[in-house]
């Protein structure tokens, strides 16, 4: 019977057992395995079986799944193996325990502030960028690779043609604190809202006004895929990713 | 003629962060107004913070009443300095002591206002921003790691801003027992404002949506307050402060209001 025991800082948080049910690990709440910390995808992976062995497959997440230090798409998994996704480690154990054994849970620890502020000192410093350079692939100093999206006017007024979503919260609406600016006068302060998660995916949430995204009304905050028409307060936005 | 400042102040744990670590002071008989953004494990943060705080305005308000006669611009920015580095002194002796020995640290800006100018004290990553006119003017350089690869060539200012190492700061009160406080002088005028704020503003607000609140809204303590929700709106990941002050001779005009942001948003 194999068990994920999850680990932060080399403190265990939670145990999941891995039955014939596949466990999905991220940071939504419908995962199986859910891990609260920006550096985890809403659906970064999962673990299943297939025949008798163990298999880890990467969901495409953005910050990758690494195990035993090489990132991976898709492995089969040994008792002992080390599966690091974002700064949790995720060891892959077997226990002796029947099947019928339902998963433990140890309390839950509170979730590590990510992105606290550290302070490096000179040497610290020197010593860091000396890592870094030896590391080869200066991954922590090199720029982020995604990339900004666009949101183009394709009907309506509004003061620009076309909008890059540079920041975490972009508002449409008539109001000053509005990015894409609506005209006409019963255009609503805020219509809408767009924002970005901390995996760089796009969101796309009602205000005063509920939009149609892709012909039909959205009931939740929805994630915009390239090519995603928004429709809302006499105006239609594409969501578009540039070269 | 001392001059009269409207002021306006908000802090807020954010949406994501367990406590508060960041910290501010008014003392408007000096004119005089101090954020700090603690760091540190535990409740490290919070203690810093606010030993920064109120170890800068007392250093003040005690160099105040042994003067004579009103400060000169050139004495109120030394004393700021002076000021600052009494408080990396008490942050650091604090540190020392402290068993768990975690970085305990903070970031500080120090604003103070005499005639026409403003002494600005700093170290760290929190901000002194002016809006002009149309200008929304940055007025301290960040003492972070990021902004040192900008000024170095290496990274653009777009790649800084979206970098996973934006928290790493280079320069901090409280780490060494000594510690180099950047000091600057700028004129100010009737239609200026000034804001001081923590990075977990600047983190989710671009400068264009915080310059617009500023603009829209005429009482700081109403800017300060729609800073701090529309921050909370875009994620609030940090703690979020913002000072947000005006000469008080400012006609006011006709309020504008900009409503209850928290309305807009389900």
């Amino acid at each position: 019977m194999s068990k994920l025991v999850l680990k932060f800082d080399g403190a265990v948080l939670r145990e999941v057992a891995v039955g014939a049910k596949e466990v999905s690990i991220g940071r939504s709440p419908d995962n199986g395995l859910v891990i609260d910390n920006p550096a985890i995808s809403h659906y970064h992976a999962r673990v299943f079986r297939e025949d008798d062995r163990l298999m880890l497959e990467d969901f495409g997440s953005l910050n990758g799944t690494f195990v035993n230090g090489q990132r991976v798409k898709m492995v089969h998994l040994k008792p002992g193996d080390s599966v690091v996704v974002g700064k949790h480690t995720i060891v892959v154990s077997e226990s002796r325990e029947p099947e019928t054994v339902v998963a433990t849970e140890s309390p839950r620890a509170v979730a590590p502030k990510i992105n606290e502020t550290v302070m490096l000192d000179t040497r610290e410093r020197r010593d860091f960028m000396q890592k870094v350079a030896s590391a080869g692939e200066s991954s922590q100093v090199a720029p982020s690779r995604f990339k900004v999206p666009t949101l183009v006017v394709r009907k309506g007024k509004t003061n620009r043609k076309e909008y890059t979503l540079s920041g975490k919260l972009t508002v449409v609406g008539k109001s000053a604190l509005a990015t894409v600016k609506l005209t006409g006068w019963f255009a609503p302060k805020a219509a809408i809202q767009i924002s970005r998660r901390e995996d760089q995916s796009y969101y796309v949430g009602s205000a005063d006004k509920v939009p149609n995204v892709n012909g039909r009304p959205i009931t939740h905050p929805t994630q915009l895929a390239a090519g995603d028409v928004i429709e809302v307060a006499g105006v239609q936005l594409e969501f578009v990713y540039h070269d | 003629m001392p001059v009269q400042i409207e002021f306006g102040a908000r802090t807020d744990t954010g949406c994501v962060r367990q406590n508060n670590e960041d910290a501010y002071g008014l003392a408007p008989d000096l004119n005089l107004f101090v954020l700090s953004d603690g760091m540190g494990g535990l409740t490290c943060g919070e203690i810093a913070s606010s030993l920064a705080v109120d170890t800068i305005i007392t250093y003040c308000r005690e160099a105040e009443s042994h003067q004579a006669s009103a400060e000169e611009g050139s004495c109120i920015s030394e004393h700021l300095a002076e000021a600052v580095r009494r408080a990396n002194q008490a942050v650091h002796q604090l540190a020392e002591q402290d068993p768990s020995g975690k970085q305990m640290g903070a970031t500080v800006v120090a604003v103070r206002f005499a005639g026409e100018r403003m002494s600005i004290a700093h170290i760290g990553d929190s901000r002194v921003y002016r809006l002009r006119g149309d200008d929304f003017e940055q007025l301290t350089d960040d003492h972070s790691f990021v902004e040192e690869q900008v000024r170095l060539g290496r990274m653009t200012r777009q790649e800084a801003g979206t970098s996973t190492m934006q928290n790493v700061l280079v320069r901090a009160l409280g780490v060494d027992s000594d510690v180099e406080v950047d000091v600057s002088e700028e004129l100010f005028s009737d239609n200026d404002t000034v804001l001081l704020c923590s990075d977990g503003l600047t983190r989710e607000l671009t400068d264009d949506q915080i310059a617009a609140v500023l603009r829209e809204t005429d009482r700081p303590e109403a800017a300060a307050s729609h800073l701090v929700d529309f921050a909370k709106q875009a994620g609030g990941a940090d703690n979020i402060t913002a000072i947000v002050l005006r000469p008080h001779s400012r006609s006011g005009g006709v309020g504008r209001w900009l409503g209850n942001l928290r309305h807009w948003f389900r």
